[in-house]
């Protein structure tokens, strides 16, 4: 099966859904011809068709992932979706340091240096962000009352 | 002259305190992002547009900040083409051909050298082109209406089409997607709600940034995931570092020819750095031949020719960005984007009310180039040695850096989540096939397309005809055919 094909497939349906969602708005009032539902329309039709002719003629598999590469990306995925999880709730040096340690032990470094490194990053980067730039940085859990 | 007196406007801009700070700012940074491998300019300049906008710079500055890093990033892009075989960016694909066989023959500081000069020339030779050419153009798209707006988005889509990528159908699913994207949310004209799936963060549409940062940097990080081995690149010494006069005339020609096809790639939409520079190494291999051609083996031509012409297209891109609000390329789209954050729309107008910004950028944008020649000459020992950056310490930087800029625009870890799943579906797109920049493209225009060809049909009272009425319409139709059977054509020619 080529990946072309499946993700075609899928993105056939999805414009399915679109035209079917922009066919059935509300529209209470309309002052122009054109309305809000056929743009979208025209836009799934185009995709719908393009789809079709790409489930036709689709390209060969360029993407040869083996085992170890999935794994790494999927922990990757992993970690990032944590760092969002705690990235309010833990505040950003607790999640910094934890995520930062882990990437940096996936890119090949030693797991001790891995973790000194993003505890002085994320340490440093706070007061350059929080203090100097004065972005919103979530304080969490630490320095709750700085 | 009305231009002197613009330019003047743009200088006292471009020279305050605060901008010409973010201009070397933006301009170190874009060399560093230009210089390590698989950063490329739309990454860099994505991942600090969320900074600089919760900052809170005026749009000038943040402007004059992105735009030093975009054509920062095409210099540097050529340190790691020369001396590692690695191109920095798609832009300096073509640089690796004959800067790195000279870097190996032991010419590397020669080669360095005589690239930033290649692409300051590119640079500046492009800024005065646009100089002159930016109150032309815009004096013409003034007379604009919505019909010739749409015609100019569907000729800036075909020819990202036809230009970019192997399977022109690909860039038009790319298109789609980032203009549906664009529908989502209040919808301007009814007040209805399209597409929100009832979560009220997307009611107001799906943040810019979200996507941008979601799509380049997040699924850069997967893709630097999966290609990260453990192997020390080697760095090639890089000796002296110096530019010889007769160097630069064996090479005048070449840099001047490559600015102005630089330049005119760049103003056609869609089509950047990397197709100019693919173009002028081609046009100069073909005049070298039979001339002591040393193409693909360390000849200096070969050199400059792309150098001048990435940085010339980088610069032209701008042109139609300012003008008809129509990027050129990806990146400029993203900093198409920036503006309409700030509330601020570009075209035509843009140079008759806001001077500022238009020209306070452009004036930047020499001043820029000046201190990008100083921070690739002297300076480049500098780079080189921030080359061996490992990816072990960059990363959870970028990673850091994504999520900070996302989390301070509303402070809601929505957006992070929402960001990380365009991530995972852009890192599916890039292996496909499918190239990110045409979904930018479309989610940046998808608004102002919808919305011109609303306009056109109200005029109209829903007559589609009103598509082709008037001159510029048929020239603009014309041109979109063209760009569609024009790479056919050139083709047939080759056989």
């Amino acid at each position: 099966m080529l990946y072309d094909r499946i993700f075609a497939g899928a993105l056939l349906v999805l414009s399915g859904l679109i035209a079917w969602t922009a066919f059935h708005f509300d529209v209470p009032f309309q002052y122009e011809p054109l309305g809000p539902k056929a743009f979208p329309i025209i836009l799934s039709i185009m995709l719908a068709a393009c789809c079709i002719w790409l489930i036709a003629k689709p390209d060969k598999n360029a993407w040869h992932p083996n085992k170890e590469v999935l794994t790494k990306i999927i922990i990757g995925l992993i970690i990032m979706v944590v760092y969002a999880a705690l990235f309010e709730e833990a505040g950003f040096i607790i999640a910094t340091t934890i995520v930062g340690a882990i990437f940096s032990w996936l890119f090949g470094e030693k797991p001790l240096k891995a973790f000194l490194y993003a505890l002085a990053l994320s340490v440093i980067s706070y007061f350059l962000l929080a203090d100097l730039m004065e972005l919103n940085v979530p304080t969490g859990l630490l320095l709750g009352d700085l | 002259m009305d231009i002197l007196h613009y330019l003047s406007i743009g200088f006292s801009v471009a020279l305050t305190p605060l901008n010409l700070g973010l201009v070397l700012a933006g301009c170190f940074i874009g060399t560093l992002i230009g210089s390590l491998p698989g950063i490329g300019p739309i990454n860099g300049v994505a991942i600090l547009l969320p900074l600089a906008y919760s900052v809170g710079l005026p749009p000038e500055s943040a402007l004059i900040l992105l735009a030093g890093v975009y054509y920062g990033a095409e210099y540097g892009g050529r340190i790691s083409s020369i001396l590692l075989n690695v191109p920095g960016d798609a832009g300096a694909i073509m640089t690796t051909l004959d800067g790195y066989p000279m870097a190996k023959r032991g010419e590397a500081g020669r080669a360095l050298a005589l690239s930033a000069v290649s692409s300051f020339f590119g640079s500046i030779g492009a800024l005065l082109l646009m100089v002159i050419f930016a109150p032309l153009l815009s004096k013409l798209a003034i007379q604009f209406g919505p019909s010739e707006y749409v015609w100019l988005m569907i000729f800036a889509f075909t020819c990202l089409a036809t230009m970019v990528g192997k399977r022109p159908i690909k860039t038009v699913v790319g298109v789609v997607i980032g203009l549906l994207f664009a529908t989502v949310g209040v919808d301007s004209g009814t007040g209805i709600l399209r597409f929100t799936m009832d979560i009220p963060n997307l009611f107001d549409g799906v943040d810019f940034l979200v996507v941008v940062i979601g799509m380049f940097a997040i699924s850069e990080v997967l893709v630097l995931l999966e290609s990260w081995a453990r192997n020390d690149l080697k760095l090639t010494p890089v000796g002296k570092s110096f530019v010889s006069f007769s160097d630069l005339m064996a090479v005048k020609w070449v840099v001047l020819r490559s600015t102005l096809s630089g330049f005119l790639i760049g103003v056609l939409p869609g089509t950047g750095a990397s197709i100019a520079s693919a173009v002028a190494y081609g046009t100069e291999k073909r005049f070298a031949e039979g001339h002591d051609d040393k193409f693909g083996e360390g000849d200096i031509r070969g050199l400059a020719a792309p150098e001048a012409a990435n940085n010339a297209a980088a610069a032209g891109s701008m042109l139609p960005m300012l003008t008809l609000g129509i990027p050129g390329s990806g990146t400029t789209a993203i900093l198409l984007g920036a503006l309409l954050m700030f509330n601020i729309t570009p075209g035509p107008l843009l140079f008759e009310q806001q001077p500022n910004i238009a020209w306070g950028l452009i004036a930047s944008m020499f001043v820029g180039n000046i201190a990008l020649l100083v921070l690739n000459l002297p300076m480049i020992g500098v780079f080189v040695r921030l080359l061996s950056i490992k990816q072990s310490y960059l990363v959870p930087v970028i990673v850091m850096l994504t999520f900070v800029g996302i989390y301070s625009i509303h402070g809601d870890s929505f957006d992070l989540f929402f960001m990380i799943v365009l991530g995972i579906f852009a890192f599916i797109l890039r292996k496909l096939g499918f190239s990110l920049a045409p979904v930018i493209l479309g989610l940046v225009l998808g608004e102002v397309l919808e919305e011109n060809l609303r306009r056109a049909l109200s005029i109209s009272g829903g007559d589609w005809s009103i598509l082709l009425n008037g001159t510029m319409t048929y020239i603009l139709a014309v041109a979109t055919v063209a760009a569609l059977i024009a790479p056919k054509i050139l083709k047939v020619l080759k056989k």
